[in-house]
């Protein structure tokens, strides 16, 4: 409870109050009356000048300073304004110069009878300058780690260049300038923390070569980052393999990796420091003094980096500790994204794969229904119509043997054979295509047969003066095969180009061992097809001659296929047509 | 004379195989359906059937199977428009399979084939 009486409440005298305070401060203030004469100086001062304040009191502070004069100048300035710093020189009780920063203030005397004062802040500049270069250090630390979450977030990185982005980050000149840094990553398949990657030099040469050569890096760390492949990781041997060996269980938690882990805090471990774990490091490491920093995000620790100055012996400062720490935040950052970022990249390719997939089958289905219910009203039509065409063209023969040549008649009723002979081939090709083809297969010589099929046509060749060439070399190379039907492939495939040449021209019956099988082909030089057609090729019904019935190359598809190959039909860029198929060889023996 | 007894449920073709076959020496008989040609079999003795397997009522594959359960001696010839009835094996046991064809010089082979220790008499 306070109250009136309260001594406590009392006001004090604020003049003293002010002085005693003034006197405690450990900045150097000293007053001055105006005459320059020392009125009170504070600890700071009393540090600062190297004597006491009784020692101070009444001297003029002027004689303490190298120039005099100008300290004079400065605690006369015109009273009401403070004057900037003056950068003068102090001469302390211990014979030292020290550079000093003096500001002065000056107050107004409160009755004109007494004199102004004058305050000055007294400042040693070499402490200013060491405060100053921390300060630009940090402000340059925080930069670098700008700069660094640019190069990790900003360029579109795999997991690998981030790793080698964070080690190059650890140890340039631009970076953290550790000497060598270590990168040990969860695995949670085998729940142990695994040494990754690491970087640095494996001794003082080396160490020398390489910062000499990083002399002419590139100042921007991105562009270090990126161009870190070509320069230095030819030297990493030694540090990599030192990596690789280092493996500690998940569950081993009192191991110092482990727990810096899970405590989350940077750490710097000195000579003196006696931890599970910590000789094992210093035998891996080949050093006493080093510091681990963790990486953590907010689903679970990443890993660790365990950097040393095992080259330079330079020692690990607060600094260094505290900015390793934000840094290995920021890596753990950029790692856990990578890692999604894949994930969801590989998620999504699947997607599109299955997408794709199902998108294939479904057309394939849709090819095959069709097919199938194709195949089903041909065959029923075919089969209808062969008996009205028997009747038709038995009979039409009968009468073409009762009609004496060169009557009219005669010809009309061979018309009427011819057509009707015509029409069964069409219901026969029908038919054959309906009728899934039966493979008996042996294993036989490609080209044997292939030379087979196409010597059955030279006569025919020769006659319409085509020239018919064979280049098969396919050594003997054996394939299982139903033979008929790969000459009834390859005869279709040579009548085909026999009209398509309609007249003199030139067919090439090719064959070559390709990978994992043979290729045959029947190349013309004649017109070719028309583009649009080859879509439809393999469509039945659909044929490219005015006289086909357009079975024969859906049949050719179908043997090709059961034997396990694939059949194309493609333009030459050189003018005409070419019919190929490809019939796997057959599977070694496991 | 041999006699061929042709069972066809499609009367021009009767009316085209009966032409050729008579033309080729054979004596003939037809009958339009599987039952008639059984009956057919029974009481006429053919030395050789021509049996179309699509027919309206019992099928030429069922009317095989009786003949064969009857007598096993008489030469039957499938004639079919269905090719692929070849790969059925119940039509296996006939002496042979002829797919319709207006050029019927196969099917006149066959029978000559099937009958020729007789051999066909008259010309």
């Amino acid at each position: 409870m306070s109250g009136p009486d309260n001594p406590a409440l009392t006001p004090p005298d604020v003049a003293q109050l002010v002085a005693a305070s003034l006197q405690q401060s450990d900045m150097a203030l000293v007053l001055l009356d105006r005459a320059g004469l020392v009125l009170t100086a504070s600890v700071g001062a009393e540090k600062l000048f190297g004597c006491s304040s009784p020692e101070l009191l009444g001297t003029e502070l002027a004689l303490l300073f190298t120039e005099p004069d100008e300290l004079r100048k400065a605690a006369k300035a015109d009273s009401g304004h403070a004057a900037s710093g003056v950068q003068l020189e102090v001469r302390n009780d211990y014979g030292e110069v020290l550079p000093v920063d003096v500001k002065a203030s000056f107050f107004e005397a409160p009755k004109p009878a007494e004199s102004d004062y004058c305050l000055l802040l007294i400042r040693d500049t070499r402490t200013r300058q060491h405060e100053d270069e921390l300060r630009a250090a940090r402000l340059a630390k925080l930069s670098l780690l700008n700069q660094v979450s640019e190069a990790l977030y900003g360029a579109q990185l795999n997991l690998d260049q981030i790793l080698q982005a964070v080690l190059v980050c650890m140890t340039a000149g631009q970076g953290l300038r550790f000497n060598r840094a270590f990168l040990l990553l969860v695995d949670p398949k085998t729940e142990s923390l695994q040494g990754e990657m690491a970087i640095g030099p494996s001794n003082a040469d080396e160490a020398s070569r390489i910062w000499r050569d990083l002399a002419h890096q590139p100042s921007d760390l991105f562009e270090m980052v990126t161009s870190y492949d070509q320069t230095i990781k030819q030297t990493d041997v030694a540090v990599n393999e030192i990596v690789r060996h280092m493996s500690i269980p998940m569950n081993d938690e009192e191991n110092i990796l482990i727990r810096t882990m899970s405590e989350g805090h940077v750490r710097g471990v000195g000579r003196e420091t006696d931890q599970p774990g910590v000789e094992t490091l210093r035998h891996w490491l080949g050093c006493h003094e080093f510091a681990i920093a963790p990486m953590c995000t907010r689903r679970g620790p990443v890993g660790v980096i365990v950097a040393d100055n095992a080259i330079s012996g330079t020692t690990i400062t607060d600094l260094d500790l505290e900015f390793l720490q934000m840094f290995a935040n920021q890596s753990a950052g950029a790692i856990e994204n990578s890692r999604l970022y894949t994930e969801l990249e590989q998620r999504l390719s699947d997607l599109r794969t299955a997408h794709k997939k199902q998108r294939e089958d479904q057309e394939t289905l849709l090819k095959m229904e069709r097919l199938s219910v194709m195949g089903e009203t041909s065959a029923i039509v075919a089969h209808e119509l062969r008996n009205p065409l028997v009747a038709i063209g038995g009979f039409a023969r009968s009468l073409t043997r009762g009609i004496e040549a060169g009557d009219p008649n005669r010809v009309a009723a061979t018309i009427i054979v011819e057509e009707v002979s015509r029409m069964e081939r069409i219901i026969h090709d029908l038919l054959d295509f309906i009728r899934p083809p039966k493979l008996l297969r042996q294993a036989l010589v490609v080209d044997e047969i292939v030379g087979q099929a196409a010597e059955k046509y030279r006569p025919r060749a020769e006659e319409a003066e085509i020239e018919l060439v064979l280049d098969l070399q396919a050594g003997d190379l054996v394939v299982e095969m139903h033979p008929g039907e790969i000459q009834q492939v390859l005869q279709n495939f040579l009548i085909n180009a026999i009209q398509a040449l309609e007249g003199p021209g030139r067919i090439e019956v090719r064959s070559r061992g390709v990978e994992g099988g043979i290729w045959v082909a029947v190349a013309d030089n004649g017109p070719g097809f028309d583009p649009e057609s080859v879509e439809k090729l393999h469509t039945p019904f659909f044929s490219t001659k005015p006289t086909g019935s357009g079975l024969g190359l859906t049949i050719c598809a179908q043997i090709i296929k059961a034997h396990g190959g694939v059949i194309e039909a493609e333009n030459l860029s050189g003018g005409g047509a070419e019919f190929s198929f490809i019939l796997p060889l057959p599977k070694p023996e496991a | 004379m041999s006699k061929v007894l042709i069972v066809d449920d499609e009367p021009h073709l009767r009316l085209l195989y009966e032409t050729e076959l008579r033309r080729a020496g054979y004596e003939t008989m037809t009958a339009g359906n599987a039952q008639q040609g059984l009956e057919f079999v029974e009481t006429m003795n053919p030395d050789l059937v021509i049996l179309d397997i699509r027919m309206a009522g019992m099928d030429g594959i069922e009317a095989l199977q009786r003949i064969l359960e009857r007598d096993n001696s008489i030469p039957v010839v499938l004639n079919t428009a269905f090719s692929s009835y070849r790969d059925n094996f119940l039509t296996w046991a006939a002496d042979a399979y002829v797919t319709k064809s207006a050029d019927v010089t196969e099917l006149l082979d066959t029978v000559h084939g099937l009958l020729k220790p007789e051999m066909a008499t008259g010309q």
